[in-house]
């Protein structure tokens, strides 16, 4: 390749005009000022006892906040990407409001972690922990830009050590797949904490192990220096723009301090070399060439810093004068709005006719929706090939009603399915996405890094951005599925905060539910039990426009002597066996299928209770750790007086379900076994 | 060759080690040469037009890059004039911990002293290193006198010695 000047390329010492190279010398002053003060708030006790310190990436953290576009482009920054942060525009009072977790850190409100920089109103995304993992996001967001002809770039900034997570390489294969304008900057200081890069992968430079991937640019630079970091990224920007389809910088910067204030990296970095990358570093290079070069004299350099220094006094002094969090607002912002299902009151109807079968009711509920608003997209593995909609056909004909840029296919990483989802919410709150999250949903483990991320996404961004998603997940056995078929993850499911889940039993209820869900903010698991898509016992008449509010149960039958608390496939195992214990025995057994898990509607549960004096909890899920334990938890706290026996539990072994049906039989739950237990109950 | 043909300058950072010793044995072995040492932690660039000759050194950092001193020079050397001078060049590189960037230093430094009209002297075989990579190989040999302090140290003074007979001839 021709050797190309520096002194011909867009940025340089001698090209670019001083009032830029000013603005970028006082950014670059600022923000390593606050990285240098941060560690003294933790040793004063004040906060920010989490602080990665970036000197050493000064270059490529400038360049990627210069090139961040507010509002055109969004930008997912990393723990460590706090210049990055101030070069896109944020001030050293958000920096340190953000530091020592006030409520009025525009990142979180002081919720998330310190170092976490974000201003979502500007698409400077509030991301994960999980360090990463917000490829896939970003990915998500590229997908929207297409789907919406957006002209801008989406920018996501990652630690070199980070690439070696396998979601990022979902992130990665997908953006070259669906040729996303997304640029991946790798940020390499040659660290993940103490361990070093050659322990993560066999290249040197980790973007290499990505040169065969179809559609992809990859760029690499110095990111020590603000000239080759400015002209790359802008480079690889336009080349995004123009080609429409997705680039990796990999930025070589040093580390010059610990990973953070909670590592010495003298443990195992000698004292050669901390001097070796004290000698690259990037701001006094950069100082060093300015005054080298003529561009500015000492005294000039020296005014802004002191200008910087009475900033940062001043934001340090305002900063800790901001309120704290209220201990009162842990609730606030856990789940957004619901869309205010009360058309049928609490999700019952009294209409006669033809019943429909689950499955139809449930791909009848889809394309109403897809009808009624254009901003819906679903997606998953199996999806969409000619008449294959859907590995149970659920979506079928989806694709050919709205087209292949609504409705289509995902790879086989579930990770990457729910990941592009919460990344399209971020685009646009308007968006209402539909995955299949897995084929069957105890496939749905390798998606559990997003599904616990987005179920943060809410609370963590202070009510700022909430992923608007409903995973669908064809659940339970009663197949002979045996294992990653047949299994039930509710209950798992249920002890992440920040989710709503759901889980019917019959036709009107599935569309009924799916309709709230499609229309609802934030993120709703859609259970759905394939033993009952196509069976006669779960069809119902659906009323048109059929909604059912989330947190309502539904009494599927009345009764006096027990209540039987259920949902999914037990529901009407449970209404079997109440039948049978009304005509051999006189008693009358109350079914409350109660739809929600989350939100759950214990007002009901409880009246119920009060009713019978007896309850038993029935699912297909394990007993052991099932859900529930939470609902006779409940009773026993809240319910206690009116109980006139122990509150009994029946649902699967604690073993997987096997897949020959002698072994599937023994494990489940089934219509004798509840029969059995409620009559012990009711004769307690 | 008489000493006063040749105006000629020995360019390191005085502040290396193995560069250092490198650029001693190299003078030891170029006496016919009036050499002038200058430390490339603050070189002046318009200064190095007055020279016939430049034997340049430099180590590879990090993953393939010049030494910052030598980056910081890159503009002011781009914009001097070196057409018909010569540079020779010689670098230091790891090819067992960096066999993707194997000294690569000098082929960067010989790019930028090429875009000047300097012709490069003084190129070396590939022979007996191993690795995978380096922007110092330039037709199939390299732009100059490679050197590895850390995996063949004891090849270092048979080298030296070589390359600058061959510096030599070729001036």
């Amino acid at each position: 390749m021709a050797y190309i000047r520096r002194n011909d390329k867009s940025f340089g010492i001698k090209q670019t005009p001083k009032e830029t190279l000013e603005k970028w010398y006082y950014l670059m002053a600022l923000g390593r000022t606050l990285d240098e003060r941060a560690p003294n708030y933790l040793k004063q006790a004040i906060g920010w006892s989490y602080h990665a310190p970036y000197a050493g990436h000064d270059g490529i953290q400038l360049a990627i906040g210069q090139i961040f576009e507010k509002n055109i482009d969004h930008l997912f920054p990393y723990y460590r990407d706090m210049l990055t942060a101030i070069s896109a525009g944020m001030t050293g009072e958000e920096i340190i409001l953000n530091g020592i977790s006030k409520a009025t850190d525009p990142s979180s409100g002081g919720r998330h972690m310190s170092n976490h920089f974000a201003k979502p109103e500007w698409n400077v995304h509030n991301v994960s922990s999980c360090t990463g993992n917000h490829t896939q996001q970003a990915s998500g967001v590229g997908r929207a830009f297409k789907r919406y002809n957006h002209k801008g770039v989406v920018i996501s900034s990652q630690g070199e050590s980070s690439v070696s997570e396998g979601y990022v390489y979902e992130a990665i294969n997908g953006a070259s797949n669906e040729e996303l304008p997304v640029i991946f900057v790798f940020q390499d200081n040659g660290y993940g904490i103490s361990v070093p890069k050659k322990d993560q992968t066999a290249n040197r430079k980790a973007a290499n192990n990505f040169l065969g991937f179809k559609n992809l640019q990859v760029f690499h630079c110095n990111g020590k220096d603000v000239f080759d970091s400015m002209n790359t990224m802008s480079e690889a920007k336009k080349w995004v723009i123009e080609n429409q389809k997705p680039a990796i910088v990999h930025a070589s910067c040093v580390r010059i301090h610990s990973h953070s204030n909670s590592d010495r990296h003298e443990l195992y970095r000698d004292k050669g070399e901390l001097e070796y990358v004290q000698a690259a570093d990037p701001l006094a290079k950069y100082r060093r060439m300015l005054v080298n070069y003529g561009r500015f004299t000492e005294d000039e350099l020296n005014a802004i810093d002191e200008k910087v220094k009475q900033e940062v006094k001043a934001a340090h002094k305002a900063a800790l004068a901001a309120p704290d969090p209220d201990p009162k607002s842990i609730y606030d912002f856990l789940f957004p709005d619901a869309y205010a299902a009360g058309k049928f009151g609490n999700g019952v109807h009294t209409e006669t006719g033809t019943p429909v079968k689950l499955i139809e009711a449930l791909n009848t509920t889809l394309k109403e929706e897809f009808r009624s608003n254009p901003d819906t997209f679903i997606w998953g593995q199996d999806m969409a090939n000619k008449d294959k909609g859907g590995i149970f056909n659920v979506s079928k004909g989806l694709q050919q009603e709205f087209g292949p840029e609504r409705v289509f296919n995902g790879p086989i990483a579930e990770d990457y399915i729910l990941g592009t989802a919460n990344g399209m919410s971020r685009y646009s709150d308007k968006l209402r996405l539909v995955v299949e999250g897995a084929e069957f949903a105890d496939y749905f483990w390798p998606a559990m890094e997003q599904f616990v991320d987005s179920a943060h996404d809410y609370w963590r961004s202070n009510g700022k951005f909430s992923p608007n998603i409903t995973i669908r997940l064809a659940s339970g056995g009663y197949i002979g599925g045996g294992l990653y078929h047949s299994q039930n993850i509710e209950s798992a499911l249920a002890s992440i905060p920040g989710v709503r889940i759901v889980y019917p039993s019959f036709a009107d209820d599935a569309a009924g539910l799916l309709r709230t869900s499609i229309r609802s903010k934030g993120i709703t698991v859609f259970m759905e039990p394939k033993a009952l898509y196509n069976s006669p016992k779960a069809a119902t008449v659906v009323p048109d426009g059929f909604e059912v509010p989330f947190g309502k149960a539904r009494i599927r039958r009345q009764g006096t002597d027990l209540s039987i608390i259920t949902y999914g496939n037990t529901t009407h195992m449970s209404i079997d066996a109440a039948e049978r214990l009304e005509k051999e025995f006189g008693y009358k057994v109350e079914v409350v299928d109660i739809r929600s898990l989350v939100p759950l509607d214990k007002e009901t549960i409880i009246a119920s209770v009060k009713k019978t004096s007896k309850a038993l909890i029935v699912h297909e899920d394990k007993v052991f750790a099932g859900f529930g334990g939470e609902l006779a938890a409940i009773v026993a706290e809240e319910a206690f007086t009116y109980l006139d026996g122990p509150v009994m539990r029946v649902g699967a072994t604690n073993t997987p379900v096997g897949f020959n049906r002698i072994l599937e039989a023994a494990i489940l739950p089934n219509e004798q076994k509840i029969f059995d237990a409620a009559l012990s109950l009711i004769k307690y | 060759m008489a000493k006063k043909e040749i105006k000629a300058a020995l360019i390191y950072s005085f502040a290396t080690k193995k560069t250092s010793t490198a650029a001693k044995l190299i003078k030891d072995n170029l006496k016919e040469l009036t050499l002038k040492e200058i430390d490339a932690e603050s070189i002046n660039a318009n200064d190095l037009e007055a020279f016939d000759l430049l034997i340049v050194g430099a180590a590879t950092w990090f993953d393939g890059e010049l030494p910052t001193f030598w980056d910081e020079q890159i503009p002011a050397l781009e914009d001097i004039n070196l057409k018909g001078k010569r540079v020779a060049l010689f670098g230091i590189g790891n090819q067992v911990d960096y066999p993707e960037h194997f000294g690569d230093s000098i082929g960067l430094l010989a790019d930028v002293f090429t875009s000047t009209g300097a012709a490069i002297i003084g190129p070396t075989s590939t022979e007996g290193y191993t690795f995978e990579d380096s922007k110092s190989v330039k037709n199939n040999q390299f732009v100059g006198l490679m050197l590895d302090f850390e995996n063949q140290h004891n090849l270092n003074e048979s080298r030296i010695k070589s390359w600058c007979n061959q510096i030599k001839k070729e001036v």
